[in-house]
């Protein structure tokens, strides 16, 4: 807009005038805000978190000493499908999302989402997914036990809750696509004048990027959940054999989606970190422009690395070198930005405020589950490796303290933007300790299970895999249990607390923190000046 | 002697611009069809029809948020009248109010999923302005129009 004011005139209200904050259940129901559903997704994605975790809770009691204890084995495969479906499309996806909407309108400079409705559609799909999939436990065969990757033909063996379960994943799917299709055009369309594309803050980039990998990955698991089903129900043959079909194909499309999944993930945990780490460095960001190249890097690898996941099915040799060097090359881009990270500290000075210890938390973490994947990667080794508890070990250190420990540190670092109180900082760093400690207890052991040879997705094991799974289940109660302390510390924050400042953190770059804490319901109705946009754009 | 006239020109911000769209679209038909494709060619055709679903609604979201960049008004206020200039696409439509007789009015939504509407009215003819604004902003331009424009059978000075 040219040119416009606020100051007080005699408007003609045909109304009586109010905030233009809607009120009640009918704020949410209704909701258009890209904060209003930031908000909503996010307090989805903890209930979620609750869900899937006490699913993970039955999992490790079931295993912590060796025989049957408290579930059948159908219970339990059940178990471990569920807790990864919440995990990754009810936890997860949905906390970035969340963040997205708060953050990236008002990163870029704009009022808000360009399609809000849209935006409240992809919102409100999802408690219809979830509770359809949860209530597959109640159902004649129990919920889907097949694990999260659903491999055919044992999937489509699945009782009643089958086409329950393929009609949820349909439904998390559109969502998926709807929120990557409105975060795709706000991102391009809706950056204020002179935020150019390499002036965005990584978070936005990182979920450009996410997008994409969203756009062209979500379809192939839409159509292979669709061929499950109907070689369940009409006949066809996709992936039996008998009719000629051909059942490792299910696995080779569904890691098509399986492995950018794991970037869609654990991509916008890079941008959160390249935003935090600075801050609490008293520094710019390293090597701005090769972090956004390393992102896009690891975006296209990511569609061609997905046969690491099927060296056990007997895939050619040239298939096999060609996937196990391509997955070593993604070390590379991921290595700059671990170095550029570790450079941006390097003689800054730093403080250990919440985000920054879980930004630390992911910077080790993520690393170490980094490297367990670089031995996956190599052919020989996953022959020892493929479907032990090594391979539990690997992802759960990239998802938990890498995708977790970031969403919990990106809540820590914008949580007084979000309400205008500072938190409990006491207790924000007993939660990062605690979380930090016993997620350490909780998954390391499982490295030695896994070379030691148990394998994964079995509710009993043989007696020499006991103290382990012992030590492995304390750490996951405790760290299960720790998690408390999180829905707590961000209910007393939004009560009470010290009042925030508009910047929160002293060395905080970006448009957000030009805002008041918090920020108000509607932001950037004016465009950010082109200077401000510069001043945030320090890179 | 009559005051200089004063121009408010409003248009949506957009930073994409129509070749960046379709080139920008046609990229990710390439990426995402061509996925589709090559599942297709190997005989897992219900691949194709979810992309080509997705490009579709791609296309509808980019549609959408692009047709901001072809509305904009200009309201030229001066002593005597009031012209506002609409224009969608190459359409121009102008409507001239008597500044002394017309007000402008912020109507609330009558429900809260829809936006407010900002009108300037005279002798039973109203103009909506600002329809592609964001709320915050709408009530900006409200607020800045009052003051140039008064109430019925008002005329403050222009600056």
């Amino acid at each position: 807009m040219a040119e416009h004011a606020h100051a007080p005139a005699a408007v003609v209200h045909e109304h009586e005038e109010h905030d233009h904050k809607p009120h009640g259940w009918k704020r949410w129901v209704y909701a258009t805000n890209h904060k209003d559903i930031g908000t909503m997704y996010l307090v989805f994605s903890g209930l979620m978190f609750l869900i899937g975790g006490s699913f993970a809770m039955v999992i490790r009691a079931e295993l912590f000493k060796p025989g049957m204890q408290l579930v059948d084995p159908q219970l339990f495969n059940s178990m471990t499908t569920m807790h990864a479906l919440f995990m990754i499309f009810g936890a997860v996806m949905p906390a970035w999302t969340g963040l997205a909407n708060w953050l990236i309108p008002m990163q870029i400079g704009a009022p808000d989402m360009a399609l809000p409705r849209l935006n409240n559609m992809s919102f409100w799909i999802l408690p219809f997914a979830f509770t359809l999939l949860f209530c597959t436990l109640f159902v004649p065969g129990g919920a889907p036990a097949g694990g999260w990757t659903m491999y055919a033909p044992l999937f489509v063996q699945t009782g009643d809750a089958f086409p329950m379960t393929i009609f949820a994943i349909h439904m998390m799917g559109a969502s998926s696509i709807l929120g990557a299709i409105n975060v795709i055009v706000t991102i391009m369309n809706m950056r204020a004048k002179g935020m150019g594309l390499l002036r965005m803050p990584l978070f936005v980039w990182t979920w450009l990027i996410t997008a994409f990998l969203l756009i062209a990955a979500m379809p192939v698991l839409a159509g292979a959940v669709t061929m499950l089903l109907t070689d369940h129900y009409f006949g066809t043959t996709f992936f039996a054999a008998t009719g000629g079909g051909d059942p490792i194909m299910f696995q080779h499309i569904f890691w098509f989606f399986g492995h950018p999944e794991v970037y869609i993930l654990i991509l916008p945990a890079f941008g959160v970190v390249s935003e935090i780490i600075p801050t609490f460095s008293r520094k710019p960001l390293f090597g701005y422009e090769t972090m956004v190249y390393a992102t896009a890097s690891i975006g296209f690898l990511s569609f061609i690395v997905w046969a690491h996941h099927m060296f056990v099915t007997g895939i050619p040799l040239a298939g096999q070198l060609f996937f196990m060097l391509s997955t070593m090359l993604i070390a590379v881009p991921t290595g700059v930005k671990v170095f550029n990270w570790t450079a941006t500290m390097y003689k800054g000075s730093l403080s250990f405020e919440p985000p920054m210890l879980f930004a630390l938390g992911f910077l080790f973490m993520f690393t170490i589950g980094g490297f367990s994947g670089l031995m996956l990667a190599l052919v020989p080794a996953d022959y020892e490796y493929h479907g032990t508890y090594f391979v539990v070990a690997h992802f759960h250190y990239v998802l938990v303290p890498g995708a977790v420990f970031a969403i919990m540190g990106a809540v820590y670092y914008w949580l007084p933007k979000w309400c205008g109180n500072m938190y409990d900082m006491r207790l924000a760093k007993w939660h990062f300790w605690l979380s930090a400690i016993f997620v350490n207890v909780l998954f390391f052991p499982q490295h030695f299970l896994g070379l030691a040879g148990m394998p994964r997705r079995i509710p009993d094991y043989p007696v020499q895999f006991t103290d382990w799974n012992m030590v492995s289940s304390l750490g996951g109660f405790a760290f299960g249990l720790s998690q408390f302390l999180f829905p707590y510390i961000i209910w007393k924050c939004i009560r009470s607390g010290e009042r925030a400042t508009g910047r929160v953190w002293e060395s905080a770059h970006g448009l957000e923190w030009e805002l008041p804490s918090p920020a108000p319901y509607h932001s950037w109705g004016e465009p950010p000046s082109e200077a401000l946009i510069a001043r945030g754009a320090a890179h | 002697m009559d005051a200089a006239p004063h121009r408010i020109e409003i248009a949506p911000n957009c930073s994409l611009s129509v070749k960046g769209a379709l080139l920008f679209f046609g990229g990710t038909c390439f990426g995402s069809l061509g996925v589709a494709g090559t599942m297709a060619s190997l005989g897992l055709w219900p691949v194709l029809p979810f992309a080509g679903l997705e490009m579709v609604l791609l296309a509808w979201a980019l549609k959408v948020s692009l047709a901001r960049r072809r509305n904009s008004q200009t309201i030229t206020i001066c002593d005597r009248d009031i012209l506002v200039e609409s224009r969608t696409g190459s359409r121009c439509v102008q409507v001239v109010f008597p500044r002394h007789w017309a007000q402008v009015k912020l109507r609330h939504p009558a429900s809260r999923l829809s936006p407010s509407r900002l009108v300037i009215e005279s002798h039973g003819r109203q103009c909506e302005v600002g329809d592609f604004l964001t709320e915050e902003e709408r009530r900006g331009l409200a607020a800045r129009l009052s003051r140039m424009i008064g109430r019925i059978n008002e005329s403050p000075t222009l600056a």
